[in-house]
């Protein structure tokens, strides 16, 4: 029995080393791969520049759009969880039934749901985003700056969408984040005389952002790729809404129009894909930390 | 009111379709998922190597882009050689959402199977099973009732996915909503709640249940 698993183990090693050789072999393979990406790209030389600012354009757009969101995110969120804490039944039931609802739906529905039903129930109304910020603008006289009315409200909803929608994930990500600081620090803050508002702030809420950065990232990520269902709603020329319809206008050129959906697919993968690093880098040194 | 009345049996007719496509899609993940993590697992570069890169570009682009990519990509390049009719919504959308739930499911094999400890795996080693015993026999079994829970809460995160399937035309809850705008384009936000109730309907009984199998597996750890 023993010299058998001596000798399975001897066996485990022993393939391990004639892999090596093989591994040269995927090595090759993979730059092969590589390779045969690249001149899948340079089969499509005049179209690449062609396409590329059109969509690079997008990608600015859908990084602003999920910039502006995640820090409303973190608003709605960090007021979400201090809801979820609340001593107040009422508002504890009200933070309940937002996360629960919204992290019950899909944020597809939710992004229709306010661009198109909430956005003509307030217009019938007479509210117009547009409008008032035209009008704020105005009083500090720079409404040249401001986009047309259109994109602009559809970009007003898309936003508050997205981030009422992540704003019921952050919630679940800080009231974790919160409670997961030892009980006994809050205490012991409080009988050195501290209110609960001070201690909130010096003692609670720097320990528990420190827990909360890996989740966080990871949900900012997320919504960087949820951005791409602005397209189905419209109205704003973000990176998927630019690649698809950079695509129908080839509809006659079959192989053309399958590049540019490879092209906008690429351009998410270098903006998400360093993220998905940096988070999985944040994690790690956090494990390490602790 | 009226309105809600109206629309509910298409709407009971898109929850059926909703809950085929997310049935479907979720046994071939999990079929994938299982296979993919058996790959990224193993010592062979060749089997590993090809999963981790599957793995990481699935998961760094947005299901929006995989959906329309198979979807209206695919199918043009696909008519050329006259297969175009085989690139319908249900096929699209059964193969984005399963391949892209494969990803994560990948993922949560792989933490079930880490978390079983290494120590049973030295063990039943020792004990002469060989590598193939030891995972189906010892690590494997011991791995299911750690991964239900986030099988569940995948299962929902698809639910609400398969909303996706609307924007290419597949008949599903999500394509109910924009049907009845093009209809009645006035009042619309009761169909908009009529949806979501759906949708938690579908999801809080799987929600609780994950929960409270979480807890009883907590207990009896």
């Amino acid at each position: 029995m023993e010299r058998a698993v001596f000798a399975e183990r001897r066996g485990i090693l022993g393939a391990r080393t004639s892999f090596t050789a093989l591994n040269y072999g995927f090595y090759i393979l993979l730059a092969l791969a590589i390779a045969g990406f690249v001149y899948y790209f340079y089969s499509f030389r005049e179209y690449v520049f062609l396409d590329l600012p059109v969509l690079l354009q997008g990608a600015v757009l859908t990084i602003i759009l999920s910039l502006i969101s995640i820090v409303l995110a973190a608003l709605f969120g960090f007021i979400g969880a201090l809801g979820r804490l609340s001593r107040f039944a009422p508002i504890r039931w009200v933070a309940f039934v937002y996360v629960e609802v919204i992290r019950g739906s899909p944020i597809l529905v939710q992004l229709l749901l306010w661009g198109f039903g909430v956005s003509t129930a307030l217009s019938s109304l007479g509210f117009d985003p547009y409008n008032v910020v035209y009008g704020i603008a105005t009083a500090l006289q720079s409404n040249s700056l401001l986009p047309d009315p259109q994109p602009f409200n559809a970009a007003f909803y898309g936003i508050i969408a997205l981030s009422f929608n992540y704003g019921a994930y952050l919630t679940e990500v800080f009231r974790t984040g919160i409670e997961s600081v030892d009980r006994g620090q809050g205490e012991a803050a409080l009988s050195l005389g501290m209110d609960s508002r001070q201690t909130m702030r010096h003692i609670v809420l720097p320990q528990a952002i420190r827990i909360t950065i890996p989740p966080f990232t990871n949900y900012f990520i997320t919504l960087v790729q949820d951005t791409a269902l602005l397209s189905a709603v419209g109205g704003i020329v973000e990176l998927q809404t630019t690649t698809t319809s950079l695509a129908s206008t080839q509809a006659s050129n079959p192989g053309r129009q399958l590049f540019v959906y490879v092209f906008g697919a690429l351009i998410f993968l270098i903006i998400c894909y360093p993220l998905a690093l940096l988070s999985g880098f944040l994690e790690r040194r956090l494990a390490k930390a602790d | 009111m009226n309105l809600i009345i109206q629309a509910l049996p298409d709407f009971l007719d898109g929850i059926k379709n909703t809950i085929i496509y997310c049935v479907i899609s979720f046994a071939l993940a999990l079929l994938l998922g299982f296979a993919l993590a058996l790959m990224s697992n193993s010592r062979i570069l060749w089997l590993n190597g090809p999963a981790r890169i599957f793995i990481e570009v699935i998961r760094s682009t947005p299901m929006i882009a995989q959906i329309f990519l198979i979807y209206y990509g695919l199918s043009a390049a696909l008519a050329i050689y006259g297969l175009a009719s085989y690139d319908n919504a249900w096929t699209a959308g059964i193969a984005t959402l399963a391949l892209n739930y494969s990803a994560y499911e990948a993922e949560v094999f792989r933490a079930g199977f880490a978390s079983v400890s290494k120590g049973q795996t030295e063990a039943s080693l020792s004990l002469g099973l060989n590598e193939q015993q030891n995972f189906f026999r010892i690590v494997f079994p011991q791995a299911i009732p750690l991964m239900i829970p986030p099988f569940a809460n995948d299962l929902i995160y698809m639910l609400k996915d398969s909303a996706i399937i609307s924007v290419i035309g597949g008949v599903e809850l999500t394509s109910k909503i924009e049907s009845y705008r093009n209809h009645n384009g006035s009042n619309l936000l009761p169909i908009y709640f009529l949806a979501i109730v759906s949708y938690l309907l579908l999801s809080l009984p799987t929600s609780y249940f994950a929960r409270s199998f979480e807890r009883r597996l907590r207990a009896a750890l």
